[in-house]
């Protein structure tokens, strides 16, 4: 029965991109036909499926979840005040005067907003809202200008602490944790800050690298009308909300709050903001938390629909299955790597980022961590493999999501050819982090390690660690 | 009476949408009341924990009534009325109403336990724990509910 859970892998992807119905729905309707099967051939007892409550129960008392409707409440809220608009106008004014910067403008508001946006799909909606009509005005044609949107809407994905990367460290967080389990290793398992760590030099590449290629392409546009000047206002709006941005981003990942607080924080302050400036009546405050509960609602069923099914595969012996064709990929770590991500990669055709982290993360990554024992490495991998993937032509998730919101799309090959610079920089950032490790542990002190040592530490190393994990406290100076 | 229970369900979202409110700030109020006061950040995590349960049972629903559920419309947009009709039935049918069910009948023991002894949260001893387990009552049933209203909408007609 392994093999037929293979099967009502395939039969997800291809109801979810045949049938139009939300995915959560193909994947509860697959995870019946299967237990039925299951129950039917005697793989699966039924008491085993008395489990489904429990793990439901755990996702209602799941303290990272509750980020779901705070960040879904930000998304919104900048959304609905003209803090993006504030934001990409003082940023435009603030470089050099070149035709390059609204572009670079354009990539700078995604890095900041992509995080508190919640989803990609959320970030194009808001980005399309503030950035197109704004390079439409400077005359940016209209395929650079999607491509600009769609690069600027994924950036978010690896800006930590975003909402893609709360959630994955999440279900990395359980593939260690069974990883660990299997090997007997004596690995400390990775948590959400391991991963905002790990991914905060490449996200910090990837943001560089994608405003000098917005700066180099928009330089050669000529423009025809002059920059979106900004008011005394925006400037202040604009200088308070990059504080507060900065200050709640800077606090997660420098681990002063969780990132639960901090996005309780940001809605908190935005909430206050449309309160003092009057612009969240009663009917709007009413119709926003209609949008916050109807989104919410989207993400966290996916999330229960997710649980329901991998119970199931898992029922079926579809983790013996992967643990067998993950352990017998050769090449080596970066092999066993390289096919997973590419695997993830093409499920990113049919699948958002959300259903690959509920539902292909924990069937694919336990086997590959019981294979390749540094979790940071394959977290950021994992990630910049779903940020490319969502800009793949022709099916990118990001791709269709802005080509969906503009209101005349541009042809689809200027589109690609404006996205390949993009596109390109980024295959080399993967390339390089799944040559160089080394670039998630940058920064990484004794006391971060989550691998246990390969050789035997000596006495003195011991110490040091030690005084690094507990620092001692200063003596007093003598009498 | 399919006419007032789904009125009656958009009466309910429309009431459960502001336990958003007090979540958000129940949950911010975590950190100053831990690193500042002190005191009683325990008891806000532990309110913001029943608020968001009870939030996201009934969310599903509110996300089905406002067709905001995650779907790839790339092929489907092609179907005629009628089709897309069918298969929305098909999938509630087929899969939310078993799936639904089986949350309820599975679940029954471990709810009605909880509710009986109004468990309290087992770290803090609050009260109150009960309420996130009978969440996922609320969530089947509203499910169940919302899929009842779908099934018996009339079947649209094809614009040829």
């Amino acid at each position: 029965m392994e093999w037929t859970g293979v099967v009502l892998l395939v039969l997800v992807g291809a109801g979810i991109a045949g049938t139009g119905l939300p995915a959560a729905v193909v994947l509860i309707t697959a995870a019946t036909l299967g237990a039925l099967l299951g129950v039917a051939s005697g793989t699966i007892p039924p008491a085993v499926l008395s489990a489904l409550p429990g793990r439901l129960i755990n996702l209602f008392e799941n303290d990272l979840l509750q980020a779901l409707p705070l960040y879904v409440t930000m998304g919104l809220l900048l959304d609905r005040l003209p803090v993006a608009d504030a934001l990409y106008r003082a940023c435009n004014s603030l470089l050099p005067r070149s035709s390059g910067a609204p572009l670079a403008s354009g990539m700078v508001l995604g890095a900041l907003l992509g995080p508190m946006n919640g989803s990609v799909g959320a970030s194009v909606l808001g980005l399309s809202r503030v950035m197109s009509p704004r390079l439409s005005a400077d005359g940016v044609p209209a395929a650079t200008r999607d491509a600009a949107v769609a690069v600027a809407s994924t950036l978010g994905v690896l800006v930590p602490p975003s909402l893609v990367l709360i959630l994955l460290s999440d279900a990395m967080l359980s593939a260690h944790t069974v990883a660990v389990t299997q090997t007997g290793r004596s690995d400390r398992v990775i948590n959400t800050q391991d991963i905002f760590h790990a991914a905060l030099v490449p996200a910090g590449i990837c943001f560089v690298v994608c405003v000098v290629i917005a700066w180099i392409v928009g330089s050669r546009i000529k423009r025809s009308h002059s920059a979106a000047s900004v008011n005394w206002q925006q400037g202040l709006l604009a200088g308070f909300s990059l504080a507060a941005l900065l200050l709640l981003l800077g606090g997660v990942a420098a681990g002063y709050f969780y990132a639960v607080e901090a996005a309780a924080m940001g809605a908190t302050a935005l909430l206050l903001a449309g309160f003092v400036s009057r612009r969240l009546t009663f009917p709007v405050l009413r119709s926003l938390l209609h949008d916050v509960m109807a989104i919410t609602g989207a993400l966290f069923f996916l999330l229960v629909a997710a649980t329901t099914f991998t119970l199931v595969l898992r029922l079926l012996g579809i983790d013996h299955l992967v643990d067998n064709l993950v352990g017998g990929i050769p090449g080596g770590d970066a092999g066993a790597v390289a096919v997973v991500l590419a695997v993830v990669g093409m499920c990113a055709f049919v699948l958002d980022a959300f259903e690959i982290i509920f539902v292909i993360v924990p069937i694919l990554i336990p086997p590959l961590l019981v294979r390749v024992a540094d979790a940071r490495w394959v977290s950021v991998l994992l990630l910049l493999t779903l940020q490319s993937s969502f800009l793949l032509p022709p099916f990118g998730y990001a791709l269709m999501m802005v080509r969906g919101a503009a209101k005349d799309p541009s042809p689809f090959r200027p589109f690609v050819r404006a996205l390949m610079p993009f596109l390109a920089a980024q295959w080399l950032l993967l390339a390089a982090v799944l040559a160089i490790p080394a670039l998630v542990h940058v920064g990484e002190r004794a006391s971060d390690l989550t691998r246990t040592p390969e050789k035997a530490l000596t006495p003195e190393e011991i110490d040091r660690q030690l005084r690094d994990m507990v620092p001692l406290p200063e003596l007093e100076p003598p009498r | 009476m399919i006419a007032r229970l789904d009125r009656m369900l958009g009466a309910t979202m429309g009431a459960m949408q502001w336990l958003a409110l007090p979540l958000v700030l129940l949950l911010f109020l975590q950190w100053p009341l831990r690193d500042l006061v002190r005191c009683c950040s325990r008891e806000a995590n532990d309110l913001g924990q029943i608020f968001f349960a009870l939030f996201v049972a009934a969310s599903i629903t509110a996300a089905t009534r406002a067709g905001t559920h995650l779907a790839a419309d790339a092929l489907a947009q092609h179907y005629s009325p009628r089709i897309r009709h069918m298969l929305r039935k098909a999938g509630a049918l087929f899969g939310l109403v078993p799936w639904a069910a089986f949350v309820l009948v599975a679940s029954k023991p471990t709810v009605l336990s909880s509710v009986a002894a109004f468990e309290a949260f087992p770290d803090t001893a609050n009260p109150g724990y009960f309420l996130i387990k009978l969440a996922v009552w609320v969530m089947a049933l509203m499910v169940l509910a919302q899929t009842l209203v779908l099934v018996a909408q009339p079947m649209p007609q094809d614009d040829v």
